[in-house]
């Protein structure tokens, strides 16, 4: 129970430490291949299993399904073997080897070798929008942002290798990761990039009781109270540098 | 011909030996060739004199297979199936006595660059046949095949760069591009690859030079998949490792504003005002969100049919512009829309009648909407820039904008009938939109009470939709309109291209979110609805007698035995969906409600419902 845990990011609080955003992009998709160190006649598997569809013309792997995990997986005459479809590792490792065990029933003396988990694909949805153009202009080296052939930006970030598809509505896809742990590091990585390129909302009209909430909030800091920075994308920075406050449509976040 | 056998030489898998009979016995000849697809071209041959020619230049070379006892040593040998080429077309070439690899034209003598000849092999018999060679394996001389290829490339790049009326030096860029990409190979203008590689090519260098194609339009003109195109586009940036610059979508707007003026013989004036008041309203596009993550062709086309139904030019259709610009008319219809209902959004702001200007009129109103932008636009901006005029103190004067927008409306009123009558209406908006706001527009109400008296009179927003229903543009000039060049004076400078940074510092009196993030938001907001609904549903089994006492208005799908109360439960249930379910049922688990709003159903049912996970 206690690795299931992992899975249950929606029913436990948000560790702020690991998040510090206070999004945790939801796991959507788990890839993982494994050996089943045997050969396999792929038409016999096809004949035998029920949930099994094996068209040679088309693909050369048999497509089994199973229900629970609601998972799919690729069977190759080599024995080799991709499971997609699980929304956690765990997910995944059980699946595989429930295909492993089919297999096994079917006659041939498959084994449970190099078990890997290649994919995770995760999503979230930062809740504003954002200005794809801005990000591409700025972060050119590693985006792209094509409106013609793909709505979305695609952000290869280099450290974590992953790559993340952002799109203007605010929704995230985070892919590439082999650990879960990289696909919560590259979206703290892409969070503050994000909130620099927010729509932000009449955010002029405002400016009398940002300025005000401002010197509040910075009472107590006295390298703040010197001066207040407007960028043009209406992000508030101190004249130290050492706060930044972003306006949102619910009010003020100090980030 | 009597062919005996047909077999792939072992040496070499791309040479195939034919053996037949010669007149003389039964040694085997070989014809040597070098692709399979070329057999039935050989077997074509009336022993040996071929007389199809299925090549384009250079041709190819074909010797008779006949027999050459004949030929007498120290004779020229004449080939008539050769013409002499490129030059005189000559049908007979000659080979010299003493270096018979050489073919020349007796008539021009211009030397054939053709190296394929090979003198006749001969045997204690005599000659025996000829050898012919195609490609470059083999021994010896050979066609070029490669030159062949680079020819016909060339001729297809040429052909598409025609298509698309590219510059020569657009031309020479692209072939050099291509060059580039494919090591100097090129690639075989038959295949499926080729065509598409040059396509991308073409965009690319569009692009790079900042000139506006689409990727749809270069599509068009290769004969490809707008997919395909942009999965070799995307190989041939990374491949070059260029950067693209952002796509020109103003540009677009002018190329198309610009074939559409020509077509149908607009003044050059009018066609001017056009382009402006079109790249005004397409940075407003961009201002609001309309083009970010969408194709920014439709757009366009959506904003070349309103500038052109603003100025009077008829017969824009989106079909036939969208037909033109090889996108799907039902896109742009969408685009069309979103604009209109962003000017009615601003309309409602800004215009005294604002409550009555609906999609339907939108375009009717849209002169006086684009005027107020412009003024707008022409305000301080933002991040307190330099003023384009207009502006006083720092500040946006709307009370000018207004008053001058609607001044104008005077002079095309007639002075008859009274103004007091209509004064109550226009009092009765300006409560509505708060008495303070009024009093700070120091509005000249006189002139906003005729305005409206000549809307009202001239039908209203009901006479307005029927009088652009019918799509025929025919605008009748009526009293209530102005003319362009008192709406319009394309001052501004988001009448010219700008950058983003620019244009995001304008203020053109609305900013407005992405159409996706607010269809996000009201998905969000139904999914909270449908959370709090199941919510009350099972509370209501939980605790069934709260639930009676209190009597609550909830929907409540499980009630008592009364009949009337089952056709109501009936009808309720009817009501509920899957999602109902769905959301009942992870309520059930302990789900947080929040990760329910984000409407991931399969992944949490799968997390926290079909418990798969736990070992």
């Amino acid at each position: 129970m206690a690795e299931q845990g992992a899975g249950l990011e929606g029913s436990q609080p948000v560790d702020l430490s690991k998040h510090p955003s206070g999004i945790v992009p939801t796991l959507q998709n788990i890839v993982s291949t494994v050996n089943l160190d045997c050969k396999l006649d792929l038409k016999q598997i096809a004949l035998q299993a029920r949930n099994a569809e094996y068209n040679p013309k088309r693909f050369a792997a048999v497509i089994m399904r199973i229900r629970e995990p609601k998972t799919t997986a690729l069977i190759f005459a080599s024995g080799k073997m991709v499971c997609t479809g699980a929304k956690s590792e765990q997910q995944s490792k059980l699946a595989a080897r429930k295909y492993a065990r089919i297999i096994q029933k079917l006659g041939f003396p498959a084994k449970f070798k190099d078990f890997k988990i290649q994919n995770i694909v995760g999503s979230c949805d930062v809740k504003f929008p954002i200005r794809l153009e801005g990000l591409a202009y700025s972060h050119g080296a590693f985006s792209s942002y094509e409106p013609e052939l793909f709505p979305g930006l695609i952000y290869r970030m280099k450290q974590p290798k992953i790559v993340l598809l952002i799109f203007v509505s605010g929704k995230i896809v985070i892919t590439g990761a082999k650990v879960r742990d990289e696909t919560y590091t590259a979206f703290e990585n892409i969070y503050p990039v994000l909130t620099e390129f927010r729509k932000v909302q009449q955010w002029y009209a405002s400016i009398a009781s940002i300025s005000l909430y401002f010197f509040i909030h910075c009472l107590f800091c006295s390298d703040c109270l010197n001066s207040l920075v407007v960028d043009r994308r209406g992000t508030f920075g101190m004249g130290s540098g050492l706060f930044w406050i972003v306006l949102d449509g619910e009010g003020f976040k100090c980030v | 011909m009597d062919i005996r056998s047909v077999e792939f030489n072992e040496e070499s898998s791309n040479r195939i030996t034919i053996h037949h009979l010669n007149p003389h016995g039964t040694k085997p000849v070989g014809v040597v060739v070098m692709v399979a697809a070329l057999i039935s071209c050989v077997l074509d041959f009336d022993y040996g004199y071929g007389s199809a020619n299925r090549f384009s230049s250079p041709p190819p070379h074909k010797e008779p297979l006949a027999p050459k006892s004949q030929h007498k040593l120290g004779e020229p040998h004449l080939s008539n199936t050769m013409p002499c080429w490129p030059k005189c077309d000559k049908k007979s070439l000659i080979t010299d006595e003493y270096d018979s690899t050489t073919l020349f034209c007796p008539a021009c003598g211009s030397v054939q660059r053709v190296d394929a000849f090979q003198a006749e092999t001969y045997t204690r018999e005599g000659p025996q046949g000829v050898n012919i060679h195609f490609g470059s394996t083999g021994v010896g001389s050979s066609l070029p095949y490669k030159e062949k290829k680079i020819y016909e490339a060339n001729n297809l790049i040429d052909d598409i760069a025609y298509r698309l009326s590219l510059s020569a030096e657009r031309v020479a860029e692209v072939k050099s591009t291509v060059n580039e990409v494919t090591a100097g190979e090129f690639g075989d203008a038959n295949s499926n690859w080729f065509p598409v590689l040059v396509g991308a090519c073409v965009y690319v260098c569009m692009r790079r030079d900042n000139k506006c194609f689409s990727v749809a339009e270069v599509g068009d003109a290769v004969g490809c998949d707008v997919h395909e195109l942009g999965r070799m586009v995307t190989r041939v940036v990374r491949h070059l490792g260029v950067e693209l610059p952002e796509f020109d979508i103003v540009g677009v707007f002018e190329r198309v504003v610009g074939t559409v003026a020509n077509s149908r013989g607009v003044e050059r004036e009018t066609a001017e005002r056009m382009r402006k008041q079109g790249v005004f309203l397409v940075q407003c596009a961009v201002k609001w969100f309309l083009t970010t993550g969408r194709r920014p062709v439709p757009v366009v086309v959506a904003v070349v049919v309103l500038v052109a139904e603003v100025n009077g030019v008829e017969g824009v259709k989106i079909e036939d512009l969208a037909r033109d610009v090889h996108v799907a008319a039902s896109t742009c219809r969408l685009r069309y829309k979103e604009l209109l209902e962003v000017i009615v959004k601003v309309a409602e702001l800004v215009l005294p009648w604002g409550k009555d200007v609906t999609l339907k009129n939108a375009v009717r109103n849209a002169p006086f909407v684009i005027r107020y932008m412009e003024m707008k636009s022409m305000a301080r901006g933002r991040s307190g820039g330099e003023k384009d005029g207009v502006v006083e103190n720092g500040g946006f004067n709307l009370e000018e904008v207004v008053s001058e927008c609607l001044r104008k409306n005077v002079g095309y009123m007639d002075e008859e009938g009274s103004m007091e009558s209509y004064d109550s209406l226009y009092f009765e908006m300006g409560e509505k939109r708060g008495v303070d706001e009024i009093d700070k527009l120091h509005l000249s109400q006189e002139c906003l009470s005729v305005v409206y008296k000549k809307f009202l009179e001239n039908g209203g927003a009901r006479h307005l939709g029927e009088s652009t229903k019918g799509r025929g543009r025919k605008r009748q000039r009526g009293d209530f309109e102005l003319h362009v060049t008192e709406w319009w004076n394309g001052k501004s400078e988001l009448s010219k291209k700008l950058v983003l940074k620019q244009i995001l510092e304008k203020d053109v009196g609305l900013d407005t979110m992405p159409p996706s993030f607010v269809n996000g938001c009201l998905a969000n907001e139904s999914r909270k609805h449908k959370i709090n609904a199941a919510k009350l549903r099972i509370d209501r089994i939980v605790h069934p007698r709260d639930a009676d006492s209190g009597g609550g208005g909830g929907e409540v799908c499980v009630l008592d035995d009364a009949r009337a109360q089952k056709r109501k439960r009936k009808s309720r249930v009817k009501d509920l969906d899957w999602e109902d379910f769905v959301i009942e049922t992870l309520l059930l688990h302990q789900v947080k409600e929040e990760e329910i709003e984000k409407g991931h159903y399969n992944t949490l049912l799968s997390l926290h419902v079909f418990n798969s996970a736990v070992d």
